[in-house]
Formats: C-alpha cells, sequence, structure tokens
C-alpha cells in the first residue's frame, strides 16, 4: 500500500519535471517587430483618445506635422 | 594694523588656493586613452568639419565618460556585454533544463527498476544515535532553504516557458514575484547557515582510504539484492561526493555569486552581475540536480534513512548494512559525537 | 504606420541637460530614477561631444527577450513599453540593455529593486490613456494628445529629436546638407572617415552660395 502510494507520487512528480521539459524548448528569444504590426498586451493604440477618436490618418498626420515641427529650417525664413 | 595685514594676506592666501583648487578641478583629467582619443576627434574635425567618427567609435569601447546624472554607470553610453549575456544565457538554460529534466527521468528509472533500498536483515530494535540533535536542526533548517531557493529559482528561471502559458500573465507574475522574494530572503539566510552545516559535517565527510573501493563499485547500488554493499564509515563515498559537491561547490559559488546579485546597492557594474548571473544560473542547476537525488535516497530511495535524520536513531541493522565501518566502530566505542560517546538504545527503551 | 526613433545630434548637443530634467518634469519621475541622460566624452577638452540617452526603443529589444514575466510589448508604432503590474523588479533587463535605459526605484531594504521604470517615449502603459492611474505609473501619454516627446520637443538647439523615423531622416538629412559639405555629405567616405590631411571641401559659411532648401523632407508630405 505504501509503496503504492509513494511509486504514484515519485511518478507524478517526475511527471511534473518532464513538463519541466518544456522549459528546454527555450522560446525564441528575439522579439519579432513587424513594421507597423502590434505586439503585445492589450492596450489602447493612441489614436483611440480623445483628439483623433480612432482616426489613424488623423493621427499619423498629425504626428508628422508635428515631427516637421523639429525642423528648424521649416520654421526660419 | 598688523592684525588687518595678517588677515589680508590670508584672504589673499585663501583666494589663491582656492582659485588653484578650481583650476584643478577644471582641468579635465582625461587618462591617457581618453586623450589619445580626444586627439583622434581634433585632428579629425580639422580635416573634416562635422565628421564625429572617432567619438562614436570611442562610444562604443562602452568605456565610463562623464554625465551629470547620478547613478549606477550613467556614465556609460553603450554597453555591449548585455547582449552576450542574453546570448548565452539561452543555451545555458536549455542545457540545464535538460540535464536536469534527464536526472529525473534517471531517478525515475531507478526506482522502477530498483525499487527502495530495503533492509536485509530483519531490524533488531537496538536504536543507534546516528545524528545530534544539533545536527539534524541545522540539516533541516538548511534543507527547507536549499529546497526553497531551488524551487523559485527554477520558477524565476524556466517558468517563463513552462508556467506562463499554463497560468497566464497576471497569475503567473504573482507566482514569480513571490518566487523572487522568496529567493532573495531566504539566500541571505542560506548562506549564513551554510558555513556553519559544512563545519558540523566535515569531519565524517573527509575521503578514506576504504571510499576507494565504495566508488569503484559504486557501493555495490547496483545490485538489486542489496547483499553485496561496499563497507563504508558513517558516510559513504557517494555522501561525501555529494557533500563536497553540493554544499562546498555548488553552496559556496551560488552564496557568493548570489550576494553579489542580491545586493545591488554597492554599485557592482552590470558585467559583474551578468558573470555572477551566469555562474548562479550554473550552479543553481547543479544545485537542484544534486538536491533531487538526495531528496530521492534520503526518502523513497532507502528504507531507514528518513528515519535517521528525522528522529536521529538507525536501526542497529541498517548501520550494519549500510555504515558497517561507522557500526564497527560504534560497537567497540570509537566513534563518538564531538566529546561525548554515540549512544545506543537497547530494545524496549525510549529514546534519549 | 509610424515607426518612432530618437536620434541625438553629437554636433549639436551642448549638454544642457535639458532633456533630463523635462523628462523628470513631464512625468513626475521619482527621486533617483532617471529616464534620460546625458553623456559627455572628451569632456573640458577640444573635440568635446555630448549625446542624450534614454531607451532607444530597440526592434529587437534585448529587455524584452530575458524579462522572466513576459512583462515587455511593443506597439504598433514601435515603442517598447512594459506592464508595471506584471515587474517583478528583477534587474534582468537593466543586465540587457545596451543604453542602460531600464532604472529601479530603490526604495526598499538593501537596494531591493522596485518595479522597473523607463522611457515610455511619452506613450504611458497598458492603462486607458491619460488616466490617473497610468500617469501615476508611467506618466504622461503625450502620443494620445498627439505630442512628441517632451524632450525632444522641447531641445533648444534640436539636436535630439523624436519622431518617426522618416520624418527624422529627412529633417536631419536636410540638415547634414545645409552644414555643408555638399556632396561629400554622402558616401562611405564621410561616414567612415577619409585618409587624414586631405582637406575638406569649403563649408557654404566659408563661400557664397545657395541657402539650404527651405523644405527638405525629400518628397514627402
Ligand atoms: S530598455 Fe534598453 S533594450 Fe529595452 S528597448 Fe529600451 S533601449 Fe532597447
Ligand atoms: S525588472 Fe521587471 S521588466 Fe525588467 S526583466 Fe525583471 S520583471 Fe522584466
Amino acid at each position: 500500500m505504501m509503496r503504492r502510494i509513494l511509486t504514484s507520487l515519485l511518478i507524478a512528480s517526475t511527471g511534473a519535471g518532464l513538463l519541466g521539459l518544456a522549459g528546454c524548448g527555450e522560446r525564441e528569444q528575439t522579439a519579432h517587430y513587424e513594421d507597423g504590426r502590434y505586439r503585445g498586451k492589450p492596450d489602447t493604440p493612441p489614436y483611440m483618445a480623445a483628439p483623433f477618436g480612432g482616426d489613424v490618418m488623423k493621427y499619423e498626420n498629425a504626428m508628422r506635422t508635428r515631427a516637421q515641427n523639429q525642423n528648424e529650417y521649416n520654421r526660419i525664413d | 594694523m598688523r592684525n588687518s595685514s595678517i588677515l589680508s594676506a590670508a584672504a589673499v592666501w585663501v583666494a589663491t588656493l582656492s582659485l588653484a583648487g578650481a583650476a584643478v578641478a577644471q582641468t579635465p583629467a582625461l587618462n591617457p586613452e581618453d586623450a589619445q582619443r580626444a586627439r583622434a576627434q581634433q585632428q579629425r574635425q580639422r580635416t573634416q568639419p562635422g565628421n564625429d567618427a572617432p567619438v562614436w567609435r570611442d562610444v562604443r569601447y562602452g568605456e565610463p565618460k562623464v554625465s551629470a546624472v547620478r547613478g549606477r554607470e550613467t556614465d556609460v553610453l553603450i554597453q555591449s556585454e548585455g547582449q552576450t549575456w542574453r546570448a548565452a544565457r539561452v543555451p545555458m538554460a536549455t542545457t540545464g533544463g535538460f540535464v536536469f529534466a534527464l536526472a529525473l527521468l534517471g531517478i525515475l528509472g531507478f526506482y522502477l527498476w530498483r525499487g527502495p533500498i530495503e533492509l536485509t536483515e530483519p531490524p533488531t530494535g537496538r536504536r543507534i544515535e546516528r545524528f545530534t540533535r544539533a545536527q539534524r536542526i541545522m540539516h533541516w533548517t538548511l534543507a527547507i532553504a536549499f529546497t526553497t531557493l531551488g524551487v523559485t529559482g527554477l520558477i524565476i528561471t524556466f517558468g517563463k516557458n513552462v508556467l506562463l502559458p499554463v497560468f497566464g500573465y497576471s497569475v503567473f507574475s504573482v507566482v514569480a514575484m513571490a518566487a523572487k522574494i522568496l529567493h532573495n530572503f531566504v539566500g541571505p539566510v542560506f548562506v549564513v547557515l551554510l558555513p556553519i552545516m559544512i563545519v558540523m559535517f566535515l569531519k565524517s565527510n573527509l575521503f578514506k582510504s576504504y571510499d576507494w573501493p565504495w566508488i569503484k563499485r559504486f557501493g555495490g547500488m547496483m545490485d538489486r539484492t542489496g547483499r553485496s554493499e561496499v563497507p563504508s564509515g558513517k558516510a559513504n563515498a557517494g555522501q561525501k561526493i555529494l557533500f563536497w559537491l553540493m554544499l562546498v561547490a555548488v553552496g559556496i559559488t551560488a552564496a557568493i555569486t548570489g550576494l553579489i546579485l542580491d545586493f545591488p546597492n554597492f554599485d557592482q557594474t552590470r558585467q559583474t552581475m551578468q558573470i555572477a548571473n551566469g555562474i548562479h544560473m550554473v550552479a543553481g542547476i547543479g544545485g537542484v540536480i544534486l538536491l533531487a537525488f538526495h531528496i530521492y535516497l534520503g526518502t523513497v530511495g532507502m528504507r531507514g534513512a528518513y528515519d535517521a535524520m528525522r528522529h536521529g536513531y538507525v536501526d542497529e541493522s541498517w548501520a550494519k548494512q549500510h555504515h558497517r565501518i561507522w557500526y564497527e566502530d560504534v560497537m567497540s566505542g570509537k566513534a563518538s559525537h564531538g566529546d561525548r560517546p554515540v549512544k545506543v538504545v537497547e530494545p524496549g527503551r525510549g529514546a534519549a | 504606420m509610424a515607426r518612432m526613433k530618437f536620434i541625438c545630434d553629437a554636433e549639436r548637443c551642448i549638454e544642457c541637460n535639458s532633456c533630463v530634467v523635462a523628462c523628470k518634469q513631464e512625468h513626475n519621475i521619482p527621486w533617483g530614477v532617471n529616464r534620460r541622460r546625458v553623456v559627455t566624452l572628451n569632456d573640458g577638452v577640444p573635440g568635446e561631444r555630448s549625446i542624450s540617452a534614454a531607451c532607444m526603443h530597440c526592434s529587437d529589444a534585448p529587455c524584452m527577450a530575458v524579462c522572466p514575466v513576459d512583462c515587455f510589448y511593443k506597439t504598433a508604432d514601435g515603442v517598447v513599453l512594459h506592464d508595471k503590474d506584471l515587474c517583478i523588479g528583477c534587474g534582468y533587463c537593466f543586465y540587457a540593455c545596451p543604453f542602460g535605459a531600464p532604472q529601479f526605484p530603490q526604495d526598499g531594504a538593501f537596494g531591493l529593486r522596485g518595479k522597473m521604470d523607463k522611457c515610455t517615449f511619452c506613450a504611458g502603459g497598458p492603462e486607458p490613456d491619460g488616466s490617473e492611474a497610468e500617469f501615476q505609473k508611467y506618466g504622461r501619454n503625450r502620443l494620445a494628445e498627439g505630442k512628441l516627446p517632451a524632450c525632444a520637443e522641447m531641445c533648444s538647439t534640436k539636436a535630439l529629436l523624436g519622431g518617426d523615423g522618416d520624418v527624422l531622416a529627412d529633417i536631419y538629412r536636410q540638415r547634414a546638407m545645409a552644414r555643408g559639405k555638399g556632396s561629400e555629405v554622402w558616401g562611405w567616405a564621410t561616414a567612415y572617415g577619409r585618409p587624414e590631411g586631405k582637406p575638406s571641401a569649403p563649408r557654404p559659411q566659408d563661400k557664397p552660395g545657395p541657402k539650404a532648401p527651405a523644405n527638405g523632407n525629400g518628397g514627402k508630405s
């Protein structure tokens, strides 16, 4: 009886250890970034916020204009 | 009059000194190599204004420069070693995980094939004191610490691949957080206990001439009848090897590297911590493998072994079968626990 | 989609550390944490150059790869963000990051690390954009307000630029043209240096010539 319990215990723990083998197949360590593709946890994209109301084009254009503000050759003259 | 001239002289003196001090402080203290690189840039901007190639090359050396922001290595712009560490972690963890899994498989296989090592003679009822109270308390404290560190370490290392897909992000994060805190706080306890444990068990784990035959025949453990066990002292050669590997080699390595990682407030550099982390990981995986063997043989693997550490006493037959030389020493009064002889309780009497 | 980037012009950075201050101010960053810093090379001698550095939002981010709880994510804009609710403060990302970007508030005993904090490209975190919870944990979400990172936008010399990589490249290209080595702006010889001693082409400020093009965004609008 005791022996049976011990055997099953041992088999169970080894099974758990074997499950651990899955860890050896280490997932790829590189973060695949495809340009413009969202990869990650749930998070609202910035263009969903109030000023843009989900309009991606509006957001992109605003960003581009804003970035061009950093170009002082556009501002002098 | 005289007083004021002395005063003004002193004032001039102080002013001169502080000016000189300020000048010294302002003089850039470039080491020769940095000065060399600065000259390269000076040369370059004379010949090719706007070309900063020497500066950018300098950046890639990853050496400390100057930054007004205080903090750890804020003056290093780029450190490349992190990438090396990242790349090295994967094969190390993979190999380590495989070896650990194989070891577990090996133990299971051994158990299925051999079964527990049973007593070959019926117990006589005469009980011999194998471990003192202090030794047992020490053993169990360290055992709990070691196991906690092993399990939490495994969670931190392999949890991302093994537990995360099962538990999901939030639950696994809580588990990993608990693991990290336990690991970081039990670690120093382990470091304190380890040397005491080593000193306490050192004497019985020094190698003797009779250990060699034991090693050569693996203690007769492969004989399923259990009748060809090689005589051994209080600890057999296998236990001695375990002592030196698990406590001395792995324990001390993990303790030193662990302290480096656990107390990041001494401004050790990232490179120090990367190297410490790598060594710690190897030592840790080695540790849990040895721990698995030890737990197996101390519980299900050998009848009576657990009781020896739990209650401190073993049956005469057990001692005779597994540690013949020690048994004979006890009987002849040669064996002792520190400064007192080993207690032997006759059948029918309660333990001391 | 945009690919958000920072670039720091070493020819322009004057080590005023305003970006460092602006960042701290914008996000209410706790004491001892600096998401951005300025490093000076050849300090105090001719040839001195300063470079402002923070998280560079790597494409193949080492921090992301080593995090044991996988708390990082990448937005469609290419910004690397992390979830502080998941972070366990192990410090692995700090070991791996080439730029020393991850920071840890060390308020516990013995240097116990708190939750990791790093530059978010002013894009907040997983909480609802502009919410109080997001501000408390990650600071302001300027991208959701249609703005770019505070450090870059307020840089007085415009050494530090932030935004879509394509736009920045255009701005920088125009600038390099204006710096004036004409045809020499391009090519390996300039990028990797030429034999020393060979004189460079005369610079525009030395000779009368055409002004920099007024709109240099490379044909894109
Ligand atoms: S924290 Fe470091 S490694 Fe991670 S994306 Fe930023 S710069 Fe790259
Ligand atoms: S400190 Fe936090 S973010 Fe960094 S690797 Fe550890 S868990 Fe991940």
